[in-house]
């Protein structure tokens, strides 16, 4: 598995893809930065790395992580290299399971990139109020909040193997952010797979007459039922050439 | 008995009910070229897929090494070097990079192996360019690095020539002949370029429609393959007169084209009949004796079949 990992880290040198996704990770603290002396937000590092972390995982996320998984388990599809791996050979199973460990590898990745940028922007304003204790745990709310909305996406990666073009994900992307946006605050809101994480990791849960324990099987039965067709369509199917 | 190191028993593969390949039983000998024949869309890929286990058979059997890779692919598969259609590797890799992928995740990577297998191809120069710069003819020769990289036993190559110029397709060729016969690697080669297959195989095996019509061995080919006199005359229809009232029938015996006769019987009696042509006051310009080409082979064969 540790030679799947290194060899999709090696995929992605020189990827344009890549370095977006960073620019991406960085944006929702720039803006933040920004929204401090443009609508006077508050001049506070917890009220940035609440608004950064909101924003981040309720929002953004949703698209950016749309068009990685359409990047990572659609290229195979796009640049014809799936036949070529293949028969190396590389267990089909295997293969798609350390798609999503890189996936979530590069979630990972992402949260260290956007808690350490709104960190430097938040020097760079000169908020009050940094703690070491503070940044420990907004980072594990933002890691918490990321892998659970990875576990969410397992069914875009059936829709990645199924349509490997990149548009309908950007499409789709957005789309789910919309509609996190317009189901946030609503009673029902623990019951929606992608707005679950960011209610969890933020705590907003507990204002919801809802279980916890619901929001996390909600979760759980979507990854189980994305990783369950994903890797029946790929291990059942012919390979495009 | 034979080795064959590729045998498949009634393998077929359905599409939405139509029969893309149907119940072929192919044997490839260990150490030979076996040159797989046939028009477009005649099910040559398609075969090579379910052989790679790319593509999964509707009905039939497949054995591999004398085994049924389905159960032992682990150790079935890493002997086999494959490219199907064009060679599919990273846009934004260099050609090393791309190699070294695939050696890593065999397990046996070696740089000074994928330097000498770029230097054979031919690419050693351009081995830190990026895939997506590379033309046609190298992606191909790319391609053909990776398949013989981890000296497989057996090559499954669909259409290897595809892009390559006179030059390339000669010195790969020239590549794959030196593997078979120095080697002993055995190869699957497929082309619907008949002077190509005609130049390399060993043994040709002739699809249409999905079907394995024939496999025939280099000899067998050659002594079936139709001889035949042409006669260019002054007056064809005097010369056909001529021939009928020898009771030599027109489709059966000759055909006319133009000023032209081809006699395909009585080969041995072509002095007389130019004799008698002469005799009559015909102009016999020429009077060749010729054999039927591969390509003239195949569509006789083809539509007879």
């Amino acid at each position: 598995m540790l030679t799947f990992i290194e060899m999709e880290f090696l995929k992605l040198k020189r990827s344009n893809i890549f370095m977006l996704s960073l620019f991406g990770a960085i944006l929702p603290p720039l803006l933040m930065f920004i929204a401090v002396f443009a609508f006077d937000e508050g001049h506070t590092f917890d009220l940035l790395f609440k608004n950064v972390n909101m924003y981040m995982s309720a929002l953004f996320a949703v698209m950016l992580f749309a068009i990685m998984i359409s990047y990572l388990f659609g290229r195979e599809y796009n640049e014809h290299t799936l036949k070529t791996m293949l028969t190396i050979p590389v267990s089909r199973g295997k293969f798609l399971l350390s798609k999503y460990v890189m996936f979530l590898v590069w979630i990972v990745i992402l949260t260290v990139v956007t808690s350490l940028s709104t960190l430097a922007f938040g020097f760079i304003a000169g908020l009050d109020g940094f703690s070491l204790r503070l940044f420990i745990e907004s980072f594990a709310r933002l890691l918490l909040a990321n892998v659970l909305l990875f576990m969410t996406f397992s069914p875009f990666v059936f829709i990645s193997l199924l349509i490997t073009n990149m548009v309908p994900a950007m499409v789709g992307g957005a789309g789910l952010a919309l509609v996190n946006m317009l189901i946030y605050g609503q009673t029902w809101a623990p019951y929606v797979p992608w707005v679950c994480p960011y209610l969890i990791a933020s705590g907003e849960i507990a204002q919801y007459s809802t279980s916890i324990a619901v929001s996390y099987g909600v979760i759980l039965t979507t990854f189980a039922i994305g990783l369950a067709i994903s890797y029946i369509y790929f291990t059942r199917t012919d390979v495009s050439l | 008995m034979v080795d064959y190191v590729i045998e498949t028993r009634n393998l077929s593969k359905i599409y939405s009910k139509t029969s893309v390949v149907d119940s072929i039983d192919m044997h490839v000998e260990k150490g030979k070229i076996y040159g797989l024949l046939g028009k477009n869309g005649a099910g040559k890929t398609t075969t090579m897929c379910m052989l790679l286990n790319l593509t999964y058979p509707s009905d039939g059997e497949i054995y591999l090494f004398g085994k049924d890779p389905k159960r032992h692919p682990m150790e079935i598969y890493p002997k086999i070097g494959s490219i199907i259609e064009t060679p599919g590797f990273y846009e934004n890799l260099t050609a090393y990079e791309n190699l070294k992928i695939l050696a890593k995740m065999r397990g046996d990577f070696n740089p000074h192996r994928i330097n000498s297998v770029l230097e054979l191809v031919n690419l050693s120069d351009v081995k830190s360019k990026k895939f997506k710069d590379f033309s046609l003819g190298m992606k191909q020769r790319l391609g053909i690095a990776a398949a013989i990289m981890h000296n497989p036993e057996l090559l499954i190559l669909d259409e290897p020539i595809n892009g390559l110029d006179p030059f390339g397709i000669k010195e790969i060729r020239e590549l794959l002949k030196r593997l078979s016969h120095e080697f002993g690697i055995t190869i699957l080669i497929s082309s619907h370029i008949l002077s190509e297959i005609e130049n390399i195989a060993d043994v040709i095996g002739f699809m249409d429609s999905g079907v394995l019509i024939e496999e025939i061995s280099k000899e067998d080919l050659l002594n079936r393959l139709d001889k035949f006199v042409e006669f260019e005359v002054s007056d064809i229809d005097l010369a056909i007169g001529i021939l009928e009232t020898l009771e030599l029938k027109d489709k059966r015996d000759f055909t006319s084209s133009g000023g032209t006769i081809r006699l395909y019987s009585h080969l041995e009696l072509r002095d007389k009949f130019n004799a008698l042509f002469v005799k009559a006051g015909i102009d016999v310009k020429k009077v060749n004796l010729c054999e039927e080409n591969l390509e003239e082979f195949f569509t006789r064969f083809v539509s007879n079949n």
